[in-house]
Formats: structure tokens, C-alpha cells, sequence
């Protein structure tokens, strides 16, 4: 295998990006999901593409019930683009629009993307969309866009990026400097606005990071991790 | 210099939101304050604005990036002690109210019949003048109705409304008002305590909707983060006590089901077995008159009524007396209802007999900053309605809205629309055309709270005092309700002119600072502090000392709930809950909020009548089914969704749509809950008694359109059952 050799690797070798979800901590208020759709320009589907399961969640909250009066019980998981380092995605997009990064995560090039959906027909989190319509904001409404993220156009599969553009935004600040990145120093939006400090980020290269640390737990699992697809999130079960 | 500034965010503001590569941009500046020059300012670098979040009564502090004079991003601010950067899902989608379509773009007049909503321009001078001479023409007959706003602006309108003989109302459906009157009787305390979940080993919880909208979610979701996980060796235990699974009960290690309106007497129970068991550390003297009230109640009596299995009472009350720091709250469903302030009264009653107060993982009481705009009392829905009462108060009044929306948020039955239909003029200062607002006379808008200027005293949490400052130049003709109001005394002149002679709202703002660093720090320069609260976004301290408390109240009484509508007739209970993103319906003109899933169904965009599985089929309804569901004083169709969480005799519906006015986004969608409701009050507080009207319901043999984003929940309750799931 070739050894890939990135220029600007910082200092103490590649960084690999993951996250980790307790969900003893989660309590399903979701605030994560609107801090998502404010910092990635997500669309606004309305009510009637939404009946059509068109509406676009990069992060969303699986709910799950079990059992029945008085014994009924609701967990809560939150689910997003594992950044599987074995995706199921990547191998069969025709165009190379979904990649693997030197940095672990799972990228959507939008400019390469023809539209074919096998990506989203092959992953099993179901956390790909597509855009079925051009996006459309009522003025004034897109004036809130964020300028350092791509409004996708019709025809292109998106999903969660781990907010790569607050990545790269933390990996060229520290690079001027000369460092690492500091741990906790980037946190994607949804991570940044969890009030109850479920959704931990970081290098997963760098033992010493909360992530690392927090992944070791005995609750630690992946989510469908028997499909051998190395999602890059650990999931804390939650204690009953 | 601020129209210096304004002239140049114009420019650069015309530039449309070009998509740059990720990363392009340099290093986000350090927070920086509005009072710095426009050099500061670089197209393509962020700015970061401290201030306060204002969609709900909470008021965390925020940081707002801001780019090319655009508000782009809200982030909690991480040195509030409040939230400590963190925000909850409304906070997040406020930019959709500032840059909403439907916002209110310059002061209006009524255009026909009052109610028909059709308003047309008028000049600002013009309805300056018309309010204030209305004011002049009906001394002491004014109302003003205005959300809470402690801080400054609730020192404004106290005083503006007391200099002209008129009255003031702080009102917020949301405002735990039972909550205030229990505590006032159990600890002799007017302002609101903090609970310290973070440090409690032991939560019994009676309905309180801690991780929905309690006081304060995301300071108690933060807490609550820090209960379970976030010491090394301990794991907080909770159980929640309630009717219906709610959200927060979801997050529970185990929900006890409870029939409706009788929360107090487990409570009761609880509390007896604590003292027979001689597990209390009460004094004496206070000990005695707990014993009094518990001794006329016998455990198997309340097992009885409350549907609680004797050996659960038993458990509850050994795992809470035993437990480290324990810790009972209550609200939601408990407390509203007609005997609610008695409910949470029996459930301080049990923090007491543990003596948990002022202790970590309990119950701490700060005393509020001496911030010099005290903030007014809170009312209840009950001071609302005395308006229409043999006072006659709304007769010929001149009638004052500000951000509060009555004839959204009260029952239909109480009649709260004569009070408008009597009034002289109506004037509403909502930057949204909203229910209320649509039947005013004159429409002066206020800016969205992300252009004004402003402060919030929060109470509860260590004391802070959050400053908010505009982070964009206001969009459109509005002005700042503080100004309106400033401008409306200096016409006024008189006694009122001379109380409230500030120039401007900002002017006044600034000079309370000045008063309270004055205080604190006397003999410092003022605006070197001044920028600095600018930058941190307020002013706060390390927690103090808590203030000891005088009095330890008994519970005096414990009357079953009265509920409206006969059971033979009306066989359900009926519970409207804020739902999660809209709330009490404020945050349905937000398409991020209206496409949020509800978290227990995942509907979106609509409403939908929550049912037990077996009670429903038992109705011949299947899922999706249009349902009539009808109470002694109204009736609402919506879609039946299956909810495993509710009794076979309680339906639950979310409040939160069926809005008439309030954008396109809101209008016209789903139904109003609210409507259903029974005119009872819980004396002690005023308040409404939401949980206390009984309903039937009818199948309409229609099919109804819930969207649900999930359409596999049906599918998810069958790989679980009979197993454990996986998480």
C-alpha cells in the first residue's frame, strides 16, 4: 500500500477526528439539531416534502419505545455520519465524491457529486440526503447563511462533515503557529451547543484528549459495529 | 460613530453572502464590544457580540457571530454562569426571528374592524401621539400586559405605568407561578432558589419538566449532565413522578405513574413515612406541626388514591431518606392544577424534613444581584381575568401589549377577548403580528431583542445581571420599545417626564450600570467597566453565600384536584404540554423549530393527539386517524398518534400551533389545545390550572396528514420487545 504522505501534517503525525456520544447524558432536547442546521445552511424542507421523508437532518434523534403502560420506556440516541473508517459509502461512489480524508473523516465533494445515490442506498445509518429541489429561503431569511459553508444545489447527496470548516479553520491556526491542535480547542456546532455535554469531540491520535479517554469506557459500543464499518463515533451506553 | 458604523455595515451588507472555501477566512476575533471603531471591522472575519438570549424567560447569556453585518450564529456564551455556553434549540433558532419574513417592518393602523387584522402604514409621529394622547384622555385607565423583562426595562414600565395611574402586568404562562407561592409558604422566600442537581445523589422528581422548559433548561440539562456523569465515583439516581412519560421522564432510571392532581398526597405519604421512621433532623419545634398535618393520613388510604402501589411509596420514601443529597422538586403537570401551590408545598415539605437546604445537592438560596431595576412581580392568569371583573378595569382603558400574546395563551372561556373588545385603544409593541397583536389599534413595533439594547437579572443561579447590545443594525422602521416609552413620558410631561428624563433607552441602560458599579466599586472608572460587562456579556460573581432561611412551613392541606366536566361524560384527562420546540406556541413562526421533530413522536410541521395503543384501538383508531377530542367548552380535530407513555384515560396534546395569525409559517397549522381548557385557577398562585379539564373523544372516520419523520417507530417497538435494546 502506498504510504500517502500529507504536506502539512502537523507535528506528532496525522490527526484522526472522532466524537463520542454518552447517552446517560443525552435527554433528547435537540438542541444539537437546530445548532446544525444554523451553522451548515441546511434547507428548510416545509411541510409537504417532509411528508415525503425529504427533509434533511445531518444529525436527528432516534427514539425508541419499549414496552408498554406503566412499564413504557423512551431512549433516546443521537444519530449522525459515523465517519466510518471502513465506509460503506466511499467504494461505490462513481465520481470519488465521497472520500476518505487523511484525517479520518468521511468527505462529500459536492462539485464531484452526479446524483447517483448509491451511497446513500449503501449506508446503513441512513444518514445521507439528497437534494430533490433547489434549496429556497423566503428573503430574508438566507441572510443568515454561514459564508464559510457551500449551500448545496439540487441533485447532490449531503450529510453531516463533522463541521470541517471549524476543523480547518482550528488545523490552520494552530499550523501558523506551529502546534497541534489543542484539545477542545474545535468543536463542531452540535458538540458546542449540547447543554448537557453528551457529544464529545476530538483527535482520537491524542491519548491524552477527553475523547480518547472517554472511548475507553467499559459502556464504550459503535453503532451497528458488526457491519465491520469502524464508525469513528463511540457510543457510552446509557446506565438502566 | 454609530452612524459611521451603520453607513459602513450598509455597504459591506450589500455584498451578497458569498460561499467561500472552508477555512479561508483568518482567526475569529476576540469578543469584542460595540464600541469600538469600524476599523475593527474586516469583510470575511468574524465578530463575536456578547448578549442575552430572550426566547424564553430564562435568559442565558449568547454570543452572536457576526459577519459583514450579518448575525450568523448564536452560540451560548461559556462565562455566563447561567449556561456556561451552552443554549437549547429555541436560543439557536432566534436568528429565524430576526430575520423572519413576517416581522413587523413599521408602525401600523388598525385598517377596518378591529380583529380583522388589516392594518395599513402610519408615521411614527402620528402614533406617538395618538398612544399618548389616548394615555392623556383616560388617566388611570391604562394596561399595560408585558412578558417579563427584569432589568431595566421593568423598572421603565413600572414607573412609566405608576406616574400615569395605570397598571402593569408582568405575565408568562410559563412563570412557575405556584412555584413562587409554595416557596414563599414553605421558606418565607420571594425569589426564586437554585437546585443544585449537579451534586444530588437522590432526584425524586414530581412532574417537573427539568430538561423541557422548567425555569431554566439549559442551566438544569447542564446540571443534569453533571448528575449522571460527572463525578468519578458517584451516578445520580433519578425518578420522576408523573402522569404522563414526559420528555424528562424519559431520562428517568424509572417513572412512576401517578393518576393526575394527586402528586400531593404521595408526597404526603412520603413525608410521613420519613418522620415515623425517625429519619429527620427537623427541630423540635418545627417537627410538631409536621406531625399534626401528617397524622390525619394513612399510607394504604393515599396507595389508594394515587394509584401508587403501597411498597412503592415505602421504596420511594427509603431510597430518599437514605440517599446522600437528596433532592424533591416538582411542576408541569403537579402543579398545574387546582390545588397545585399545596402540591409543591408538600413537596418542599420533604427537602425540609431531610434538611437538604442550603446544603450541596440541594436546595440554595442566592439572594438576587442588587441590580438597581428590580424586577416586578410575576402575575398570574387569575390578575388577568379580574381586568373583565366588577372592576371593570378594561372598560374604556387603554390597553398596552408588549411580547404577550393572551388571546393565544388563555382558554377561550375565560372571555379574555371582551377585555380588548372594551377597551378605547388597543397598542401592541410585538415585533410580530401575532393573535393579540391582530386585534390592536395601533401597532408600534419593537426591534427584535438582537438590535436593542437591554438586560435580563437572573435569579436562582449565582447572581448575574446579563447586558445585551445590538449585534446588527435594525432591519427595518421599528424602534426600541424603550424609547417609545421614554418618548411617551417626555410628551406626557409632568410628574413622568421628570422621573424618566433619559434621552434614550441605551442612555438609560448605562446610567442603572453606573448606579450599580458605582456601588460595587465605587471610585473606579466607570467606562473601563462599562466595556468590559459589553465584552463578558453582564456582570456576575463566584456563587456567595447562600442566605439562610427563616421559616420551615408545614403543608396545610392536601385536597384532591377539582377537575371540570363529569367523568361519565368526559372520561379522559386532559394534559396540553409546551411542546419542545414551539413552547407555548412563541416559537411556531421559526421554520427550524416547526421542522424540528418532537423528540417522544417525531411529527413536524403540525399537531397531533397523543393516545395509549390499547385505549385507542379500543376507539377503533388507528395511528393517523382524525380524532375529535372535545371538552365542556370547546372541540379540536387532529391526527391520533399511539403514545405508550400516556394512561388508557389521559390524552395529551402539544401546545404550540393552531395559530390564527403570527406569519405564514404559523398560521392555519394544527390546532390549539388551549382551547379546550376549563377557566380553574389554583387560588394560592392564580394561575391557571392547565391539567384540569376532563374530555371525550370521537372518531371522525376521517384520516388525518401527520408528518412523522420517523415512520418507523411501529417497527423499532418490535425488534425491542421481550428484549433488552442495544443502548
Amino acid at each position: 500500500m502506498v504510504e500517502y504522505r500529507d504536506q502539512n501534517a502537523p507535528p506528532g503525525g496525522p490527526y484522526q477526528w472522532g466524537m463520542v456520544i454518552d447517552l446517560d447524558r443525552c435527554t433528547g432536547c435537540e438542541a444539537c439539531v437546530v445548532a446544525c442546521k444554523a451553522e451548515n445552511n441546511i434547507r428548510i424542507a416545509g411541510e409537504d416534502e417532509a411528508a415525503q421523508g425529504r427533509a434533511v437532518y445531518w444529525i436527528r434523534i432516534e427514539r425508541y419505545w419499549e414496552g408498554e403502560y406503566p412499564n413504557a420506556q423512551l431512549k433516546f440516541m443521537p444519530v449522525l455520519c459515523q465517519h466510518c473508517g471502513n465506509a460503506p459509502c466511499e467504494p461505490v461512489c462513481p465520481v470519488y465524491a465521497s472520500y476518505h480524508t487523511p484525517d479520518g473523516l468521511n468527505a462529500q465533494v459536492y462539485n464531484r457529486c452526479v446524483g447517483v445515490r448509491y451511497c446513500g442506498n449503501n449506508c446503513p445509518y441512513t444518514v445521507r440526503y439528497f437534494n430533490w429541489f433547489e434549496p429556497h429561503w423566503d428573503e430574508p431569511l438566507n441572510e443568515q447563511l454561514n459564508p464559510d459553508v457551500t449551500v448545496r444545489s439540487v441533485g447532490v447527496m449531503e450529510k453531516c462533515t463533522f463541521c470541517v470548516q471549524r476543523i480547518r479553520g482550528a488545523q490552520q491556526t494552530a499550523q501558523k503557529e506551529g502546534r497541534r491542535v489543542k484539545d477542545g480547542e474545535v468543536t463542531p456546532a452540535c458538540v458546542q451547543s449540547c447543554p448537557t455535554e453528551a457529544l464529545v469531540f476530538g483527535d482520537r491520535n491524542d491519548p491524552e484528549s477527553r475523547v480518547s479517554k472517554l472511548a475507553e469506557s467499559d459502556r464504550g459500543f459503535g453503532l451497528l459495529e458488526e457491519l465491520g464499518t469502524k464508525p469513528a463515533i463511540t457510543y457510552l451506553k446509557r446506565i438502566k | 460613530m454609530d452612524l459611521k458604523r451603520r453607513d459602513f455595515l450598509k455597504v459591506v451588507g450589500l455584498g451578497a453572502a458569498g460561499s467561500m472555501l472552508p477555512g479561508c477566512g483568518g482567526e475569529t476575533a476576540k469578543l469584542i464590544p460595540y464600541v469600538l471603531p469600524d476599523e475593527e471591522i474586516v469583510p470575511g472575519v468574524a465578530n463575536w457580540y456578547a448578549s442575552v438570549c430572550r426566547e424564553c424567560e430564562a435568559g442565558c447569556g449568547i454570543i452572536v457571530r457576526v459577519m459583514e453585518g450579518r448575525a450568523r450564529k448564536i452560540e451560548g456564551n461559556p462565562d455566563h454562569p447561567l449556561n456556561r455556553g451552552k443554549l437549547c434549540a429555541l436560543g439557536q433558532a432566534s436568528l429565524q426571528g430576526l430575520y423572519n419574513p413576517d416581522r413587523i417592518r413599521g408602525p401600523l393602523q388598525r385598517d377596518g374592524e378591529r380583529g380583522e387584522g388589516r392594518f395599513k402604514p402610519i408615521p411614527w409621529e402620528e402614533a406617538m401621539s395618538r398612544w399618548v394622547s389616548a394615555l392623556q384622555k383616560h388617566p388611570g385607565g391604562a394596561v399595560l400586559i408585558s412578558r417579563p423583562v427584569p432589568g431595566t426595562l421593568a423598572g421603565l414600565f413600572s414607573t412609566f405605568m405608576k406616574e400615569i395611574s395605570g397598571t402593569v402586568f408582568f405575565y408568562e404562562p410559563s412563570a412557575e407561578r405556584p412555584l413562587r407561592a409554595a416557596n414563599r409558604k414553605s421558606f418565607g422566600i420571594d425569589f426564586l432558589p437554585d437546585y443544585d442537581l449537579a451534586n444530588t445523589t437522590y432526584l425524586l422528581s414530581f412532574g417537573a419538566p427539568f430538561l423541557s422548559h422548567w425555569l431554566s433548561p439549559v442551566h438544569f440539562g447542564a446540571a443534569y449532565g453533571r448528575m449522571r456523569q460527572g463525578r468519578p465515583e458517584v451516578r445520580g439516581r433519578f425518578v420522576q413522578v408523573e402522569p404522563r412519560l414526559s420528555l424528562t421522564a424519559a431520562s428517568a432510571d424509572r417513572w412512576v405513574p401517578i393518576r393526575p392532581g394527586t402528586e400531593g398526597l404521595l408526597a404526603v405519604a412520603i413525608g410521613r413515612l420519613i418522620l415515623e421512621e425517625g429519619r429527620t433532623n427537623l427541630p423540635r419545634g418545627d417537627r410538631s406541626r409536621f406531625e399534626k398535618f401528617y397524622a390525619s393520613f394513612s399510607i394504604d388510604r393515599i396507595a389508594n388514591e394515587t394509584g401508587v402501589a403501597e411498597e412503592e411509596i415505602v421504596r420511594l420514601a427509603r431510597e430518599f431518606y437514605t440517599a446522600a443529597s437528596p433532592l424533591a422538586i416538582g411542576g408541569g403537570i403537579a402543579s398545574e392544577q387546582t390545588n397545585g401551590t399545596d402540591t409543591l408545598v408538600a413537596i418542599n415539605a420533604l427537602n425540609l424534613l431531610v434538611g437538604n437546604i442550603n446544603r450541596p445537592g440541594g436546595i440554595r438560596f442566592f439572594r438576587p444581584s442588587d441590580f438597581p431595576a428590580s424586577s416586578a412581580e410575576v402575575v398570574g392568569e387569575q390578575a388577568l381575568l379580574d381586568l373583565k371583573g366588577p372592576s371593570k378595569k378594561a372598560s374604556r382603558s387603554v390597553l398596552m401589549l408588549y411580547q404577550a400574546n393572551p388571546l393565544y395563551t388563555l382558554p377561550p372561556s375565560t372571555q379574555f377577548r371582551q377585555v380588548f373588545e372594551e377597551a378605547d385603544l388597543v397598542v401592541s409593541f410585538s415585533p410580530f403580528l401575532d393573535e393579540s397583536t391582530a386585534m390592536a389599534d395601533l401597532i408600534l413595533p419593537d426591534h427584535f431583542f438582537l438590535e436593542s439594547w437591554g438586560d435580563h437579572v437572573t435569579e436562582g443561579i449565582a447572581p448575574a445581571a446579563g447586558l445585551a447590545q445590538p449585534v446588527v443594525i435594525p432591519r427595518y422602521d421599528t424602534r426600541p420599545v424603550g424609547d417609545l416609552f421614554l418618548g411617551a413620558a417626555n410628551r406626557f410631561g409632568g410628574g413622568v417626564k421628570e422621573r424618566l428624563s433619559w434621552t434614550d433607552y441605551r442612555t438609560m441602560v448605562r446610567e442603572q450600570w453606573r448606579d450599580f458599579f458605582d456601588r460595587r466599586q465605587p471610585g473606579q472608572p466607570f467606562e473601563a467597566a462599562w466595556v468590559e460587562a459589553l465584552q463578558k456579556g453582564g456582570w456576575w460573581k463566584p456563587e456567595g453565600k447562600p442566605v439562610s432561611i427563616s421559616q420551615r412551613g408545614a403543608p396545610s392541606a392536601a385536597e384532591p384536584a377539582r377537575f371540570e366536566g363529569s367523568e361519565k361524560e368526559f372520561p379522559f384527562y386532559f394534559y396540553p404540554f409546551p411542546s419542545m420546540g414551539l413552547h407555548y406556541g412563541q416559537g411556531a413562526n421559526r421554520p427550524w423549530l416547526q421542522e424540528l421533530p418532537d423528540p417522544m413522536t417525531t411529527v413536524v410541521w403540525g399537531s397531533w393527539v397523543e393516545i395509549n395503543p390499547k385505549t385507542a384501538q379500543e376507539y377503533g383508531l388507528a395511528e393517523r386517524d382524525l380524532v375529535r377530542v372535545i371538552s365542556p367548552y370547546g372541540e379540536i380535530e387532529a391526527p391520533v398518534v399511539y403514545f405508550p407513555g400516556n394512561p388508557p384515560d389521559l390524552i395529551s396534546v402539544p401546545i404550540g400551533q393552531g395559530h390564527r395569525a403570527y406569519g405564514r409559517y404559523a398560521e392555519g397549522r394544527g390546532v390549539n389545545p388551549l382551547a379546550l381548557l376549563a377557566p380553574l385557577i389554583d387560588a394560592p398562585s392564580g394561575a391557571l390550572a392547565t391539567g384540569a379539564t376532563r374530555v371525550r373523544i370521537e372518531r371522525t372516520g376521517r384520516k388525518g396528514r401527520p408528518v412523522l419523520v420517523d415512520q418507523t417507530g411501529q417497527g423499532t417497538r418490535r425488534h425491542t420487545e421481550g428484549g433488552e435494546g442495544e443502548a
